[in-house]
């Protein structure tokens, strides 16, 4: 007999505002291997159709189902219920980014202002590109670098982790300095590294970030926030631009 | 005008990490010299003429003004590192509520120690200048008589009581945050928080020990009528 869990689900549907935010209680048989991602999917499926949350991928990939679950911005489809051992699991949706409705929310619209702002993007240093000719080849670690940065998911729950991009909307946060990492690591890349570093080099950029390490602590691909930020900064300071 | 902005930030960045980490440091050593007391009044004595540049003077006694210079110095390493961490305060109602918020639905340990060393922060810009200045504008009185004195009797010791594990508890959240800040990708986190950890209650154990020491060199033997020490 599996033990019964207890889902306690942060409910709001922002289109009635006349109803309260509130929490409500759900109860489910624990299977083997569970995810919250797979016990929300039966909950919705066979006790309560209007539960609204994210998925896509159901593989830690897409980052749709990012959400705090027992106070930890994570992926609801790599976490495992086993793992809370009284079987109570808090659902919260990601604070930071618009809430849709219940657990899902809008990190689209942040991630897109960011990509904007932080112009994330390759600028090729040949505009004109001639198809017939071989690419130039890259260095492995330069590419294993690149990659690794590229394994960013953008589910948002750094930006969820770092009280200071709850108390400044404008703070970059770990998914921007990650972007900017990305294509100041790319050799294809025209852009300087001071011209990068423009971008960031204030309040809102690695000045503005108080070492409070929640990106670090819950990115759910393990990517190293804390050093890339400490990196940043020191070279950001040592740049003969920033004295 | 962006690139005075940009200079601003990166500017009071490194100056509150600099005075952060000087005032620490000397916080340090502050602490291991006062305690000096623990092996008696002679060695406090000692260690307060050396401070002095006693091995300058012919006398021995050594010079109040350098503890006058050095404390004016400190005082204004501490008004660097309270202009550059002010910014670091919620200025907003809204900022505060946020936060508040957001360490009950999202917990974290650094978040809570930042705001431990907010809250600190703010106690020791009250604190510590009226310890400095009450050094400063005596010059001599660092003397295991008129130290213990001013501990007993002038009720200083309730200053330093409140003062240790603040001052202690806001500096060592400071290194471990700073070693975080600007060599996250090169030092080991828990072993520095460990390390931390473990020289917060050894700074906290030895002040401790410490003031005991002073209020019972208050009580037991200060002179009437109240004289500087001269050893024997």
């Amino acid at each position: 007999m599996s033990r019964q869990l207890t889902f306690k689900i942060f409910r709001y549907d922002p289109l009635q505002p006349e109803i309260k935010p509130y929490t409500q209680e759900y109860q489910l048989e624990e299977a083997s291997g569970m995810t919250v991602f797979i016990a929300l999917n039966l909950i919705r499926e066979k006790q309560d159709p209007s539960l609204q949350f994210d998925f896509v991928c159901r593989a830690g990939i897409c980052g749709s189902c990012a959400m705090v679950i027992n106070g930890v911005p994570t992926l609801a489809c790599r976490t495992l219920t086993k793992q809370y051992e009284d079987g109570i699991v808090t659902l919260l949706p990601l604070p930071g980014f618009g809430l849709i409705g219940d657990l899902s929310v809008d990190t689209g619209k942040f991630m897109r202002s960011i990509s904007e702002r932080l112009q994330a993007w390759l600028e090729p240093k040949d505009h004109e590109v001639d198809i017939h000719s071989l690419e130039i080849p890259m260095e492995s670690e330069e590419a294993e670098a690149i990659y690794e940065a590229d394994r960013c998911i953008e589910c948002g729950c750094c930006v969820s982790s770092c009280a200071t991009a709850q108390m400044r909307d404008t703070f970059v946060g770990a998914v921007g300095f990650n972007k900017v990492a990305r294509f100041a690591l790319d050799s294809r890349d025209s852009r300087e590294v001071e011209d990068f570093y423009h971008i960031i080099g204030d309040e809102d950029g690695v000045f503005g970030c108080m070492t409070l390490l929640g990106c670090q602590d819950n990115c759910p691909k393990d990517l190293n926030h804390q050093g890339q930020i400490a990196y940043l900064r020191r070279k950001i300071s040592m740049s003969d631009r920033i004295i | 005008m962006q690139r005075i902005k940009l200079r601003q930030a990166g500017w009071l960045d490194r100056w509150q990490s600099l005075s952060g980490a000087i005032l620490a440091g000397f916080l340090f050593i502050h602490l291991h010299l006062e305690s000096s007391i623990l092996l008696g009044k002679d060695a406090f004595y000692k260690v307060a003429r050396m401070l002095e540049a006693g091995f300058l003077d012919p006398s021995g006694h050594g010079y109040p003004s350098v503890i006058v210079v050095f404390g004016l110095g400190l005082f204004a390493v501490l008004m660097v590192h309270a202009i550059a961490a002010i910014r670091r305060f919620p200025t907003k109602y809204k900022q505060w509520k946020i936060l508040k918020e957001f360490s009950k639905t999202v917990p974290q340990r650094e978040t809570n120690l930042w705001q431990l060393q907010l809250v600190s922060g703010f106690v020791l810009f009250f604190l510590v200048p009226v310890h400095l200045l009450g050094i400063v504008m005596n010059p001599g009185s660092i003397d295991p008589n008129l130290s213990a004195f001013r501990i007993v009797e002038q009720g200083f010791g309730f200053l330093y009581m409140a003062l240790l594990p603040v001052a202690v508890i806001h500096a060592l959240i400071g290194v471990y945050r700073l070693a975080m800040k600007w060599f996250g990708d090169k030092l080991p986190r828990e072993k520095i928080f460990k390390g931390a950890t473990v020289v917060t209650c050894w700074l906290i154990l030895l002040g401790t020990t410490s003031l005991i020491v002073w209020y019972y060199t208050g009580i037991t033997s200060l002179p009437t009528p109240l004289t500087p020490y001269s050893p024997l």
